[in-house]
């Protein structure tokens, strides 16, 4: 997925060839779903859809899979944690970006999260500014 | 408790409450308190697991918590909703996430469970009380949070 950069080199939720980059949020905090829904459509992503533990985001993936660009996943989450979702929602969709959004940026889970084919990691709480900068590194 | 465990704790406090909050976050004097003494109505308990049992409590009042949900949201809230609720605990969450990735540097054998928040007037939490909590006050600018730490090796 190719998306259009600003003129500050910042990530815009426009893809080069036409339509807007469209985005699952699956975290088990609303506060977190909310900011992190309004940072992206700040940008001009749009929210696909939201979820707030790992086994409703694996199934609502399922239904959406063919229409998302990227998904965002939360580390620490009740019925399946954010690892063996990002597992599940590879075996679906290779292709899809997989941005982990952790409060734990241990090395271990990191390099556990890269392993298993996640594109890249923000780490909470969530900076408007750092967030869109670290996305459009993540993407580039 | 020795010190070195309860830095790291403390540090990701000061860290993540002056981070999200953008007020002057000041440390008041440690205190001990004897276990079972009422909290102050809003309490988000972290489990402590590994090396160490036992727990930390965010010990806080429903006027303060209300007010730290209105800040970090940028709308004012009535009442302890379900949103506030949930900025707490993921303040607690935040805070504990960067103390673990603090341990893990300091190669120090403990971690915590997820933050549990609950609420209530004269709120008191049941436990086997053969030891002290050790109460870090942190002046938040919006109201004091104070840090309930309890745990032995």
């Amino acid at each position: 997925m190719a998306i259009v950069y600003d003129d500050n080199g910042l990530p815009t939720g426009r893809k080069l060839d036409g339509g807007n980059v469209k985005v699952l949020i699956i975290d088990d905090s609303q506060f977190i779903i909310k900011h992190l829904s309004q940072i992206f459509m700040s940008r001009d992503f749009e929210i696909i859809g939201t979820a707030d533990n790992g086994k409703a985001g694996v199934e609502l993936f399922k239904q959406v899979h063919g229409q998302t660009d990227i998904v965002t996943l939360d580390i620490t989450m009740p019925e399946m944690d954010g690892l063996e979702a990002l597992k599940q929602i590879k075996l679906i969709d290779q292709n899809v970006a997989v941005i982990m959004v952790t409060a734990i940026g241990t090395a271990e889970a990191v390099k556990e999260a890269i392993k298993l084919g996640a594109k890249g990691y923000i780490v909470k709480p969530l900076d408007r500014e750092k967030v869109i900068e670290r996305i459009g590194q993540i993407l580039k | 408790m020795r010190i070195e465990y309860i830095n790291p704790f403390v540090e990701a406090s000061f860290d993540i409450l002056n981070e999200v909050l953008q007020t002057t976050v000041k440390r008041g004097q440690l205190y001990l308190k004897k276990l079972g003494e009422s909290m102050k109505g809003v309490a988000v308990v972290v489990g402590v697991i590994g090396n160490l049992k036992g727990r930390i409590v965010f010990d806080l009042s429903e006027e303060t918590a209300i007010k730290i949900a209105s800040k970090l949201n940028g709308e004012e809230f009535k009442t302890f909703d379900e949103m506030a609720r949930s900025t707490i605990s993921e303040i607690a969450n935040m805070i504990t996430g960067r103390s673990v990735t603090k341990l893990e540097k300091d190669k120090l054998n403990f971690s915590f469970t997820p933050p549990t928040l609950i609420t209530g007037e004269n709120l008191n939490i049941y436990e086997y009380a053969d030891m002290e909590a050790l109460i870090i006050p942190i002046d938040t600018g919006l109201g004091i949070i104070e840090i309930n730490m309890a745990f032995k090796e």
